[in-house]
């Protein structure tokens, strides 16, 4: 039964999520109830898988017992495994914190939206574990389709960015299949291992070109990168409040997890072109850290400086990967999870203050810790975090990012850095001045209770995702260790 | 500005073939990479591995079966997305534009008066039918398989209500029973899986299904299951988006 | 010449009409101010892919993929593979048709038009009211 962890994780939202609606139309919580046990479930199981694969190395689990290039595949080495555990956790988390924003006269309605965040974790597992080009489309697809409708979900505005997401996310997943069309065409495969096997044997760099061409754009459109973000910070904002922490922290992860497979898994560095491909990355990742950080200042909607700042973060992933050396992937990816905390948390938060004083105006929040030290205290951790200060995650990834570009001595990397993470403070910063110190005008309460500053299942997730910021950077060597056992053999 | 942007993206689009053609096989070349690589696999094995003379049967549900499951998944997320979108009404409408005025179509018989329904229900559809259950079971063996089959089913459901007056349907599904019953296709998809890890097997490898038959005839059991699952969801996609639409109107004209 | 182009034409001439569609699809999407032809654009742009990989799939001597004895040479069927995938493209394209359109028909409730400018305009609009009506969400 061990074996079959890896299509289980992916399954159990999956199903779940299938029968969400059925089982709401028997009984009122019962689908909800349901999709919740299932992502539980299957975060248990990439724990378990987590343990497997550090002890016993990468898992192959073909589907069907069909051999790799022949039937599909789904590969989880050690990189894989550690995304997976974060990423469901997150899902998790969502479904928690969603039950407070669903319209409670409409259950079907509730459990509909639900069985989206269900689906929209199953694509995002799977497109993480998956280890065939094509299935990775597919699970691309499932992950949009989801994001439209829960975007879509957050009243009219988030309808017209729904509908432009879907515009230029259509866009970028037609460049993509172009791309593996191209790759196809010149291997006769659609598996990543095999795929790497051939193209290695040389004589295909025009081909790879042309496919890199239609890929970084395609991954750029999806995980919005800088020149290509048009459609994020207005869909960031305009979500569905619910399920918001899922698609601001995770959903713009996976895409990059699928660009570093493809530029270093499948074309690997030996590819002629890969220097300047890596340059043109590190462009794009500079300017984006350097406008994103910028952009934010300007902001006063909280979820807009937040949507924003995630166009910087994004550059910082796409930094490392832009440096290439192990540690500098290492450092992307302890990033990438490290972010994918900070982000949902800073979410949750937003989501917190709005339930309880319906405002995201970051002029408004004065001196709010009063009512709510918890969620006070995560934002301050989670800003802290993303400004890089000891000992959060953000300042242990941003150190091994450092770290890679002085080994590569790219000093315009390290210093770009520095500055974007100067720009960083001066706007979490004046969030922190506003909600400690400054003095405002009262708000309305819409939730009062005596015993708590929030009903459990919001402070739930604030307390995990203040834990899991500070536990990435004290035990940081320990998953940079696991994520090496993978990164060393791929990097520059 | 948008139009320079579209001019460079053309030039590029109309110079890029030219780089890449090149790269790219010829067409119709028995020798070029993807006919010779997986592809002469599948179709030299198909019909011992999965029992099935269609290739493209046995690819879609055998080979990539996991492909063709969360294709069905998708399926079943666009109708439960159109249900989900369309649930929610905007509580006031900005002012319309004095250039815009709403134009109603007038003039016309409805389809139901002008279609012998008689015919429709007791002759055509029937038939329709019949050739889906054709169409599913023969999908291994022919041309077809479960979207055909699924679609035709939907469509019986679209020449009822189209021939039928709304208020007195012969069947009536509301767009949240449809979707839940769309629901269930997938996962009697992803089930067959689950019963093929119980068997002791991986998953979808329907040599592994607990049942005393020859293996060549497991293989045309899962299949067959595989197929009444993607059927039961496209047909329950099609009937959802349809029930959403139709809620949606008669909605609308109680409004204006 | 005309041999040369005659040659090209017939052995990648249906290449170029791919990438001639896909970039009629990209451009009408980024040029049309007209959200449902942006939509019908989108498809134009996915049909030319789904063209690309069944170009992929041809054999010149194969005939369709089902087989009629049980003796099978690789060289006589047409590659079942690009069929199979693109199976999952269209089913993809339609979702995503199907989704868009309900969004439009959203817009255009609210908005009352599914012109972007005039749409560009009425958000603008809707801005500055809720400026003004101090009413935040």
């Amino acid at each position: 039964m061990t074996e079959n962890i890896p299509v289980l994780i992916i399954l159990l939202p999956l199903c779940s999520a299938l029968l969400c609606l059925a089982l709401t139309a028997a009984g009122k919580n019962l689908g909800i109830i349901f999709v919740k046990i299932s992502c539980l479930a299957s975060f248990m199981l990439s724990c378990i898988q987590l343990q497997m694969v550090v002890t016993g190395g990468t898992i192959h689990y073909a589907i069907g017992n069909y051999a790799a290039p022949f039937g599909i595949e789904l590969v989880i080495d050690s990189l894989n495994a550690v995304l997976l555990v974060c990423f469901s956790l997150i899902g998790f988390l969502t479904l928690i914190f969603a039950d407070n924003f669903g319209d409670r006269k409409r259950p079907m309605l509730v459990g509909g939206a639900c069985a989206e965040t269900a689906l929209l974790i199953t694509g995002l597992l799977g497109m993480t574990s998956t280890g065939d080009v094509f299935n990775l489309y597919v699970f691309l697809e499932i992950t949009s389709l989801s994001a439209y409708c829960l975007i879509s979900l957050g009243g009219s505005r988030g309808v017209v960015s729904a509908f432009r997401y879907m515009l230029v996310g259509t866009i970028a997943a037609t460049f993509y299949l172009l791309g593996i069309g191209v790759l196809y065409a010149v291997t006769g495969t659609l598996n990543m291992g095999d795929m790497k096997e051939i193209l290695s044997q040389g004589g295909h760099d025009d081909a790879m070109l042309t496919a890199m061409c239609f890929l970084i754009p395609a991954f750029g459109i999806k995980m919005a990168l800088f020149p290509f973000h048009g459609w994020q910070p207005s869909a960031y904002t305009h979500a569905e409040p619910g399920s918001r922490p899922l698609i601001t922290g995770v959903m713009g992860k996976v895409p990059a997890i699928a660009m570093f497979r493809f530029i270093y898994c499948i074309y690997g560095t030996d590819f002629r072109f890969v220097r300047i491909a890596l340059i043109i990355l590190g462009v794009f990742s500079v300017a984006g850290m350097l406008y994103g950080s910028l952009m934010a200042m300007g902001q006063t909607d909280l979820r807009k400086v937040l949507a924003y700042s995630s166009v910087a973060q994004m550059g910082y992933i796409s930094l490392g990967f832009a440096i290439g050396t192990p540690i500098a992937l290492a450092g992307a990816f302890l990033h990438m999870i490290g972010h994918a905390f900070m982000k949902g948390g800073l979410f949750f938060c937003t989501g917190a203050i709005r339930y309880k004083y319906g405002t995201t105006d970051i002029n408004d929040f004065g001196r709010i810790y009063k009512q709510m030290p918890l969620t006070c205290g995560l934002l301050t951790v989670a800003a802290l975090s993303m400004i890089g200060i000891p000992p959060t995650a953000g300042f242990f990834s941003k150190w091994y990012l450092a770290l890679g570009a002085a080994g590569q001595q790219d000093w315009i990397y390290i210093a770009v850095l520095v500055i974007s993470s100067l720009l960083n403070a001066v706007y979490f910063f004046r969030l922190i001045e506003k909600v400690f110190i400054r003095q405002s005008s009262e708000l309305k309460m819409r939730w009062k209770s005596e015993a708590l500053e929030l009903p459990v299942s919001v402070i739930l997730p604030i307390v995990v995702c203040f834990v899991a910021i500070l536990g990435i950077g004290l035990f940081n060597v320990r998953i940079v260790d696991i994520l090496l056992m993978t990164l060393e053999g791929v990097g520059l | 500005m948008r139009k320079t942007i579209t001019v460079i993206l053309l030039i590029v689009a109309v110079i890029m073939p030219f780089l890449a053609f090149d790269i790219l096989p010829v067409i119709g070349d028995p020798q070029s990479a993807p006919n010779t690589h997986v592809s002469d696999y599948y179709i030299e094995h198909a019909i011992e591995e999965c029992n099935s003379p269609n290739m493209v049967t046995a690819v879609i549900v055998d080979y990539r079966a996991f492909d063709t499951m969360f294709e069905t998944t998708v399926m079943f997320l666009a109708g439960l997305s159109v249900v989900i979108i369309l649930a929610n009404r905007p509580k006031k409408r900005i002012p319309a534009h004095s250039s815009l005025k709403r134009v109603r179509h007038s003039g016309g018989r409805p389809v139901f008066e002008t279609v012998n329904k008689d015919v429709m229900i007791s002759v055509i559809e029937p038939l329709i039918l019949i050739y889906a259950i054709y169409v599913l079971f023969h999908g291994e063996v022919s041309l077809g398989g479960g979207f055909q089959a699924g679609a035709l089913i939907g469509m019986t459901y679209l020449l009822d209500v189209m021939v039928v007056k709304r208020d007195k349907p012969i069947f009536n599904l509301s767009k949240t029973k449809a979707a839940a019953i769309a629901g269930f296709g997938p996962l009697i998809y992803a089930l067959t899986g689950i019963v093929t890890i119980l068997g002791g097997g991986l998953y979808l490898e329907y040599n592994k299904i607990p049942l005393s038959v020859h293996q060549a005839e497991l293989h045309s059991i899962g299949i067959t299951a595989v197929e009444i699952g993607v059927t039961i969801g496209v047909a329950g996609t099609i009937i959802t988006i349809l029930s959403a639409l139709m809620e949606r109107t008669s909605f609308d004209d109680d409004n204006d | 010449m005309m041999t040369t182009i005659n040659a090209f034409l017939a052995a990648k001439g249906i290449y170029m009409l791919t990438l001639a569609l896909l970039a009629l699809g990209v451009a009408g999407i980024i040029v049309c101010n007209n959200y449902m032809k942006k939509l019908i654009c989108m498809n134009v742009m996915q049909v030319a892919v789904i063209f690309f990989f069944l170009c992929l799939g041809q054999k010149s001597p194969g005939t369709i993929p089902v087989a009629v004895d049980t003796a099978v040479k690789a060289s006589e069927y047409i590659n079942p593979l690009p069929h199979g995938l693109m199976l999952t493209a269209i089913v993809v394209s339609l979702g995503t048709t199907g989704v868009g359109l309900s969004l439009l028909l959203r817009i255009r409730e609210k908005y009352g038009t599914i012109e972007e400018d005039d749409l560009l305009r009425r958000e603008e609009l809707m801005t500055r009211k809720k400026k003004d009506g101090g009413d935040r969400n």
